[in-house]
């Protein structure tokens, strides 16, 4: 299919509640395609969501299996549809940045592991539990879905360590 | 567009940005990057600030008159063109924390090993901690390494200064994801 514009901030879409997939049709296996293409031509990107090419549908796809972060813990190339993080745990904090806001990262605090239940791109329904970098790649393009940026989610200033409650 | 530093502190309390972003809105100035935050008791603010057509420090006048009859220190630095935009920097960004029971002499053997290797400190924080009879200093970096220099060489670098100084030094990278 074909490798898409990624959408920058302040682009409307960006910050939609986007639509259930309710038809797994020609459209949306174009879309998902869509999303594995523009994903694999950015070459530093581990994911896409739908909205950042322009789409307002709940369809990311997530591979951090090229990664340094994510190459020893990773389901490889994810296409996940109607997604919904079932369960989190554990809490880890790391620099996050986004295509969508170039220039800009910030700390961001994330569940270090999640389950998530979705549909495959054959419309199969689908479990898994991720942990690490692909769980962190997993919420941060949900999000995308729900229009979270991280900028929504960054948790502290540059240097966290001193910004804790008074004893 | 003539582009200011400006660098705002006093002693801390509500109202100090507020009256800061007031003065600089009636005089039709930009607020590009900034940071203020507490240290002490002292509230500081460095702003990166922008007028469509003052060319120099005297076009503010007495606008901070105010400030420094409450008791704030004010200063205004003219930037020449260009220099208010940081140059893309390039290496590893890394985070080294240096802690232990504080002694006069901890934060220049640490940033003096980064200089000597040409390391380019992009943040940095101090703060003494702990109690009035076991006081403890805690310093963070974040820090660029320039490309072509390895994370381990640096790593055994401050391994000696831990030993020479008698403090705990841990070096690690952060590797922002754009996701």
């Amino acid at each position: 299919m074909a490798v898409r514009e990624i959408l920058l901030y302040p682009h409307p879409i960006l910050k939609e509640i986007c639509a259930p997939v309710t038809r797994f049709d020609a459209a949306t296996d174009g879309l998902i395609q869509d999303l594995l293409d523009t994903m694999i031509a950015a070459g530093h990107s581990v994911g896409v969501a739908a909205p950042q090419i322009g789409i307002p549908w709940r369809v990311v796809v997530v591979d951090v299996s090229h990664s340094k972060l994510g190459r020893d813990a990773n389901h490889g190339q994810l296409v996940l549809v109607n997604p919904d993080i079932l369960e989190r745990e554990g809490h880890c904090i790391s620099r996050e940045g986004c295509m969508s806001v170039p220039d800009y990262t910030g700390n961001v605090a994330r569940a270090a592991s999640v389950v998530v239940a979705f549909c495959d791109r054959s419309g199969e329904r689908r479990v898994i539990r991720a942990n690490g970098f692909e769980a962190i790649a997993l919420q941060h393009e949900i999000d995308h879905l729900d229009g979270l940026l991280f900028l929504d989610r960054v948790s502290s200033l540059k240097t966290d360590l001193f910004r804790r409650k008074h004893r | 567009m003539s582009h200011f530093a400006l660098t705002i502190i006093g002693h801390d309390r509500p109202g100090i940005v507020a009256k800061v972003a007031e003065i600089l809105y009636r005089l039709g100035c930009n607020i590009a990057d900034s940071s203020s935050t507490i240290l002490g008791g002292q509230f500081a603010m460095i702003l990166i600030i922008s007028h469509p057509r003052f060319r120099d420090g005297a076009a503010f006048g007495q606008a901070f008159e105010d400030l420094e009859a409450e008791g704030l220190s004010v200063f205004l630095r003219q930037l020449r063109p260009g220099e208010e935009t940081a140059p893309k920097l390039e290496g590893e960004l890394c985070m080294i924390s240096v802690y232990g029971s504080d002694k006069p002499g901890i934060v220049y053997p640490v940033v003096k090993a980064l200089e000597e290797r040409r390391i380019n400190i992009t943040d940095l924080n101090t703060k003494l901690i702990g109690t009035a009879d076991q006081p403890i200093y805690v310093m963070v970096i974040e820090a660029l390494l320039p490309p072509g220099q390895e994370l381990t060489e640096l790593d055994a670098a401050l391994a000696q200064l831990k030993a020479a100084l008698q403090v705990d030094i841990s070096l690690r990278p952060i590797t922002p994801v754009e996701l």
